[in-house]
C-alpha cells in the first residue's frame, strides 16, 4: 500500500541525508569550519569505491571499504591544503576568516568535481548493492539493500554519540564544540582534537557518498548538489547541533518523498525550499540553533 | 595614498594589462590550406565524446584518401559542457576566430537550438548529431532563406516516435502479445514532440497508452514514478530518456519492478553502459542506429573495427552518426568545389550517400522535415536493439534481425502473468 | 580631495579608458567579444565589492541578483517585450529580490548571513530547473532578441556600460554613503552610536548592487542570445567574482576590473587543455587568496604608513 512504500522510502532517503548531515555539522560545531566541499569528499569516495569494485574486482565491500578510506584521505587533504593555512594565514584578519575558508572550501570543491569529471567523465555509476534482492513488507516490494543502508546509518550515528558521551577523547570534542579556550587553557592540545573530528568528519562523509552511490548512483556532477543538500539540512536543523541535523534530514526527506509520491515527482525539491525560507526568515538559527 | 606607490601601481597595471594584450594580439596570417572543421559536443558525456571520436575517424579516413579538392581535413574540437551558452560561445569562436568551413554539433536539442540562430546569423553550414527536437526542422522550413545552413543529421524525434511506434507492434503486440503501455519521459525539448506523436501511435499500433509519466533530467530517485507506473499496470513501459539512463535502469533492476523498458534510452546505446549498470542493463530495449555485428550498409562493419581499433571500443550511436555527418559535409564540399556556403548547402541537400547506418539523403524545402534525414526502408530506419548478457543483441526490424527477446527473471510478460 | 590632484590615477584611468576604447582598432572579433564578457563580469565584480568592501557583507550570492536580472529580461523578452524594456525590467526584478532578500538576511550575524545568501542562489537555481519549460532548465533560455550582430558594436555597449557603471560605482564608494559604508561595515556598533541608520545604508548598498548586477546581467543575456544558469547564476560564477575581487584587491572597487579582465583572459589562454581550465584557474584562486589575500590593488596600494 502507498502509505508503506512512503513510510519506507523516505526513512531510507532521510538516513541517507541524516548521515551527510550529521558530518557537515559535527565540523561545524566542534571546528566551527563550513565545509563547502563536503559534496566533492562524498563522489570522489563514491567513485573511487566504485572504480576499485568494478576494475579490480574488489566487490562491493572491498569497494566501499576503499571509498570510504579515499574520503578519509580527502578529508585529511582539506584540512592540511585548505583550512589550516587559513587559520593560520597571518595575512587574513580574523573577522574575514570565515569567508576565506567558505571561499577555499568552495574552490576546492570545485577542484575536486572538475578533475573527477576529467577521470570518470560525469556519467552517473552505480556501486553494486551490498545486498542483493528484493525483501517484501506487507504488500512492499523494498530492496534488501535499502534497509541495510537505513541500518547501517543509524548505527554509524548510534556510534558516533557512543563515543562523543562515553569515551575520553568524545568528551573533549563535545568540550571542544561549547569553549575552546577553556579546553587549551586547561592543556588539551586542540589540533589533537581537531584531528580526531576530521577523521570522524572523513568517515561520515566517505560513507555517506558509498552508500548512495549503492542506492541511487553518483556523479562527478552530483558534488554541488550534495553539499547544498547537506547544508539546506543543515540550516534547517541549526547549524551545530547534530539532533537537529538528524530531524531536518527527517523532514526534508519526508517531504521530498511525500510530494514526489502524492503530488508530482518533479516537484520533488519544493517543499524542502519553501520549510528553508520559511526558517530563514522566522527562525533563522534553525530548529535546534544556537544564535 | 603615497605618491610612489601610486605610480608603482599605475606602471604595474598597465604592464600586466599589455602583457596580458599581448596574448590577445591576432594571430599571424592563417596557412589557408586545410579545410577546418568544427566539432562541438561535450567530452565527458558518453553521447559527446563518440561524437568527437566519429568526426576523427572520419577526418582521418577521408584525408587518406587525398582529403577534399586537394586540401587536407583539420578537424578543431570545443568542449560546450552540454551548455547553450558555453556551445554559443565555441561556435562563435569557431567561426569568426577558426575560420572553420563546416560545424557537426550535439546531441542536445536545447544546445543545437541556440546555435540555429547563430548558424543563420554567421551563414555556416552546420549539422546535427543526433538532436531530434521538429524545431529546428520546423525554423528551416517556416524560414527557409535564413535556417538553410542548418541540418539534422539523424531522425526528428516525431519519426523516431514512428519507429517506436512500428516496432513496438512487431514485438511487444504481435510476438508478446501486450496491450498497454506507460510513457516515460524526461522533460527535455526533444521529448515533447516524441511524447505527443507516440501518444497518437501507440494506440494504433495496439498498445493502449494508461499513464504517461514526465519527470524532471535531475531526479535521482525513481522509485516513486516506477510505484505510480506500476500501479496503472501497463504490459510495457515506453521510455523516452537520454539525459539520464544509469540510474532509472539500476534502481528498475534493484526493485524488481516486474515490467519490461522499450522505447529511448540514449545512454543504453552504449556499450559501456552494461559495465556502468553492473549489468543491471539486462532486458532493456532501445532504440539505436545499429550493434556489433549487424551490417547495415557495406560501410558499417569496416568503421565500427576502426573505432573499436582507435578507441577501444564501439562507439555509441552518435559516432556513426557524426562520421556520416562529416562525409556528408566533405562530399558537399568536394561537389561543390568550394567552401563557399551557399553552394555547400545546395550540395548538401544533394546528398545521396551510402553510410555507415543506410543510405543518406534529406527531406527538402517543400517537406515537412526540411534538412531532416530521410527515414525509410531504403534510407535510415535505426534499429532497436536488447542488452542480454552483456551483449547488444538486435531483434528489429526482424527481416534483418530475427534474434528472440529475453528478459530477466523479475520481468513478469502477459503470457507469464496469465500462467501464474 | 586633497592629494587627487598629485596622484596619477585619474591620469591612469584615462589612459586605459582610451586604450579601451580604441580596442576594436587592434583586436579581432573573437577577442573583442572575449573583452565584451570581462567587462560585463567587470560590473558584476564591481557591485560586489560596493556590497562585501564597504558595507563589510560577504555576499555569497552575487549571481542571485545576476539571474533575476538575466532570467526576468529574457523571459520578458519571450513574452514580447521590446529589448530595452526588458533590460530596465529585469534590472528592476534584480533589486526587487535583492531588497527581498536584505530585509530579513541583514538581521542575522556571521556566517548566517553568508549561508542565507547562498541559499537564495541555489533556490533560484532549483526554480529555474524546476520550471524548465518556461526557463530553459540547465541548458539555457534563448532570447529571440540581441544587442548587435556586430562584435564592434556589442563591445562598445558592454564598454560604454562598464565605464559609466565603473563611475558611479566608485563615485559612490567615495561619496557619503560610501563613508558611512565604510564605517558601518569596520564597527557597526560605533557607527549606530553616531546615529546613522545601519540597517537602511545597507539596504541602499543592496539595492545598488542589486542594480546594477540586474543591468549587467540583462545586457550579457542579450549580447549571447541565451540567459543560461552556468554562465550568470551557478555558484561557480558567484566564486569566479569573488576571486576576480580578492585578486584585484577587495574594497577597491576598480580592482574588480582588473580581475575580472585578468580572470576571463586566464581562462582563455588555458582554453586548449579543454575541461581542465575550471580546475586550474580554481587553484590558481585558492593559492592567490591563501598567499596574497590583499589582491593586486591592495597590495600595490598597500603602503599607507609612510605618509
Amino acid at each position: 500500500m502507498l502509505a508503506l512504500q512512503i513510510l519506507i522510502d523516505g526513512f531510507a532517503i532521510s538516513a541517507l541525508y541524516g548521515l551527510g548531515a550529521v558530518g557537515f555539522t559535527l565540523m561545524f560545531g566542534v571546528c566551527g569550519v563550513l565545509n563547502l566541499a563536503h559534496g566533492g569528499i562524498m563522489v570522489i569516495a563514491a567513485l573511487a569505491g566504485w572504480w576499485v569494485a568494478a576494475d579490480y574486482g574488489a566487490g562491493p565491500y572491498g569497494g566501499a571499504a576503499i571509498g570510504v578510506g579515499v574520503g578519509v584521505v580527502a578529508s585529511f587533504v582539506t584540512y592540511y591544503a585548505v583550512i589550516r593555512p587559513i587559520q593560520r594565514s597571518r595575512a587574513i584578519p580574523a573577522v574575514e576568516q570565515e569567508i576565506f575558508i567558505l571561499t577555499g572550501t568552495l574552490l576546492w570543491g570545485i577542484m575536486l568535481q572538475v578533475g573527477l569529471d576529467y577521470l570518470f567523465s560525469n556519467n552517473p555509476v552505480t556501486m553494486q548493492p551490498l545486498l542483493t534482492g528484493v525483501v517484501r513488507i506487507a504488500e512492499v516490494r523494498v530492496p534488501q539493500n535499502e534497509i541495510l543502508i537505513a541500518v547501517l546509518c543509524w548505527s554509524v550515528i548510534g556510534l558516533l554519540s557512543l563515543l562523543v558521551n562515553r569515551t575520553r577523547i568524545g568528551k573533549q570534542i563535545l568540550a571542544a564544540s561549547i569553549n575552546p579556550r577553556a579546553l587549551t587553557l586547561l592543556g588539551f592540545e586542540l589540533s589533537n582534537i581537531y584531528l580526531v573530528v576530521w577523521t570522524i568528519y572523513g568517515v561520515l562523509a566517505g560513507l555517506a557518498g558509498v552508500l548512495l552511490a549503492s542506492f541511487l548512483g553518483a556523479s562527478a556532477d552530483n558534488a554541488g548538489a550534495l553539499t547544498a543538500s547537506a547544508f539546506t539540512i543543515v540550516i534547517l536543523g541549526g547549524l551545530g547541533s547534530v539532533p537537529g541535523s538528524l530531524i531536518a534530514a527527517y523532514i526534508v526527506g519526508y517531504a521530498e518523498t511525500l510530494t514526489a509520491y502524492l503530488i508530482a515527482p518533479t516537484l520533488r525539491p519544493i517543499p524542502a525550499l519553501i520549510i528553508l525560507v520559511i526558517v530563514i526568515y522566522l527562525r533563522p538559527q534553525g530548529l535546534l540553533g544556537r544564535r | 595614498m603615497t605618491i610612489g606607490a601610486t605610480w608603482r601601481g599605475a606602471a604595474a597595471i598597465l604592464f600586466g594589462l599589455v602583457a596580458l594584450a599581448g596574448v590577445a594580439r591576432p594571430a599571424a596570417a592563417e596557412d589557408k590550406t586545410p579545410i577546418k572543421i568544427g566539432i562541438i559536443a561535450e567530452e565527458s558525456a558518453l553521447l559527446g565524446k563518440s561524437i568527437i571520436d566519429g568526426a576523427r575517424l572520419a577526418v582521418a579516413d577521408i584525408n587518406a584518401k587525398g582529403g577534399v579538392n586537394g586540401h587536407q581535413l583539420e578537424l578543431v574540437v570545443y568542449d560546450d559542457h552540454s551548455s547553450a551558452a558555453d556551445a554559443v560561445r565555441a561556435y562563435q569562436r569557431a567561426v569568426q576566430e577558426d575560420h572553420v568551413s563546416g560545424v557537426v554539433s550535439t546531441f542536445i536539442s536545447e544546445v543545437y537550438l541556440a546555435l540555429e540562430p547563430w548558424a543563420a546569423r554567421l551563414k555556416m553550414p552546420t549539422i546535427t548529431a543526433a538532436a531530434a527536437s521538429n524545431l529546428i526542422t520546423k525554423q528551416v522550413h517556416d524560414d527557409y532563406d535564413k535556417f538553410k545552413y542548418v541540418f539534422e543529421g539523424w531522425l526528428p524525434a516525431p519519426i523516431i516516435a514512428q519507429a517506436v511506434c512500428d516496432s513496438s507492434r512487431d514485438l511487444f503486440v504481435d510476438m508478446l502479445h501486450m496491450k498497454t503501455a506507460a510513457m516515460m519521459s524526461e522533460d527535455a525539448d526533444w521529448t515533447t514532440p516524441l511524447d505527443a506523436a507516440q501518444a497518437d501511435c501507440l494506440p494504433k499500433a495496439g498498445l493502449q497508452v494508461v499513464d504517461h509519466e514526465r519527470f524532471n533530467p535531475d531526479t535521482t530517485d525513481f522509485t516513486p514514478i516506477f510505484s505510480k507506473i506500476e500501479a496503472a499496470q501497463p504490459d510495457v513501459i515506453i521510455t523516452g530518456i537520454a539525459h539520464v539512463g544509469v540510474q532509472p535502469t539500476v534502481q528498475w533492476h534493484d526493485q524488481h519492478v516486474p515490467i519490461p523498458m522499450g522505447g529511448n534510452s540514449g545512454q543504453a546505446t552504449n556499450p559501456e553502459f552494461w559495465k556502468t549498470t553492473n549489468g543491471a542493463a539486462g532486458g532493456v530495449i532501445t532504440q539505436t542506429g545499429t550493434v556489433p555485428g549487424v551490417a547495415l550498409t557495406p560501410m558499417t562493419l569496416s568503421v565500427a573495427d576502426e573505432f573499436v581499433k582507435a578507441t577501444g571500443k564501439f562507439p555509441a550511436f552518435t559516432g556513426f552518426t557524426s562520421y556520416d555527418d562529416v562525409r556528408v559535409l566533405a562530399e558537399a564540399m568536394q561537389r561543390a568545389g568550394s567552401t563557399d556556403p551557399d553552394k555547400v548547402v545546395a550540395e548538401m541537400e544533394k546528398t545521396d550517400m551510402v553510410g555507415t547506418l543506410g543510405h543518406y539523403g534529406f527531406y527538402g524545402r517543400g517537406d515537412t522535415y526540411t534538412h531532416a534525414m530521410r527515414y525509410g526502408p531504403k534510407d535510415v530506419t535505426g534499429v532497436f536493439m536488447q542488452w542480454q548478457d552483456g551483449n547488444q543483441v538486435c531483434i528489429w526490424p526482424r527481416d534483418k534481425c530475427p534474434n528472440p527477446m529475453k528478459f530477466p527473471d523479475f520481468v513478469k510478460t502477459p503470457e507469464q502473468r496469465a500462467a501464474n | 580631495m586633497p592629494g587627487m590632484l598629485r596622484s596619477p590615477l585619474p591620469l591612469v584611468l584615462l589612459v586605459l579608458v582610451l586604450a579601451g576604447g580604441a580596442a576594436p582598432l587592434w583586436l579581432d572579433a573573437y577577442y573583442l567579444g572575449i573583452f565584451t564578457v570581462a567587462y560585463y563580469f567587470g560590473v558584476f565584480a564591481m557591485s560586489w565589492d560596493l556590497l562585501f568592501g564597504f558595507a563589510g557583507e560577504v555576499n555569497f550570492g552575487p549571481t542571485f541578483l545576476i539571474g533575476l536580472g538575466a532570467y526576468g529580461a529574457g523571459l520578458l523578452n519571450n513574452g514580447g517585450w521590446p529589448m530595452p524594456l526588458c533590460i530596465v525590467g529585469g534590472a528592476v526584478i534584480s533589486v526587487i529580490g535583492g531588497v527581498a532578500l536584505a530585509v530579513p538576511a541583514l538581521r542575522l550575524r556571521g556566517p548566517y548571513f553568508g549561508l542565507v545568501t547562498l541559499v537564495a542562489v541555489l533556490l533560484l537555481l532549483d526554480f529555474i530547473v524546476i520550471f524548465a519549460a518556461q526557463t530553459g532548465g540547465e541548458i539555457g533560455m534563448m532570447v529571440p532578441d540581441v544587442l548587435s550582430i556586430s562584435a564592434v558594436v556589442n563591445y562598445w555597449y558592454a564598454f560604454g556600460f562598464l565605464v559609466i557603471a565603473g563611475v558611479i560605482l566608485f563615485g559612490l564608494s567615495r561619496s557619503a554613503l560610501g563613508l558611512i559604508l565604510q564605517a558601518t561595515g569596520q564597527d557597526r556598533v560605533e557607527a549606530q552610536a553616531l546615529g546613522f541608520n545601519v540597517t537602511k545604508h545597507k539596504v541602499a548598498a543592496f539595492a545598488v548592487s542589486a542594480l546594477f548586477s540586474g543591468l549587467a546581467g540583462a545586457m550579457l543575456t542579450f549580447y549571447q542570445g541565451t540567459a543560461s544558469v552556468d554562465q550568470m547564476v551557478d555558484l561557480s560564477i558567484a566564486v569566479q567574482i569573488i576571486i576576480a575581487v580578492m585578486f584585484g584587491g577587495r574594497r577597491t572597487i576598480l580592482g574588480g576590473v582588473l580581475g575580472s579582465i585578468f580572470l576571463v583572459l586566464f581562462d582563455e589562454l588555458l582554453r586548449p587543455i579543454g575541461q581542465l581550465n575550471t580546475f586550474v584557474v580554481s587553484g590558481v584562486a585558492l593559492l592567490v587568496i591563501l598567499f596574497w589575500p590583499d589582491g593586486v590593488l591592495g597590495y600595490v596600494l598597500r603602503p599607507r604608513e609612510g605618509r
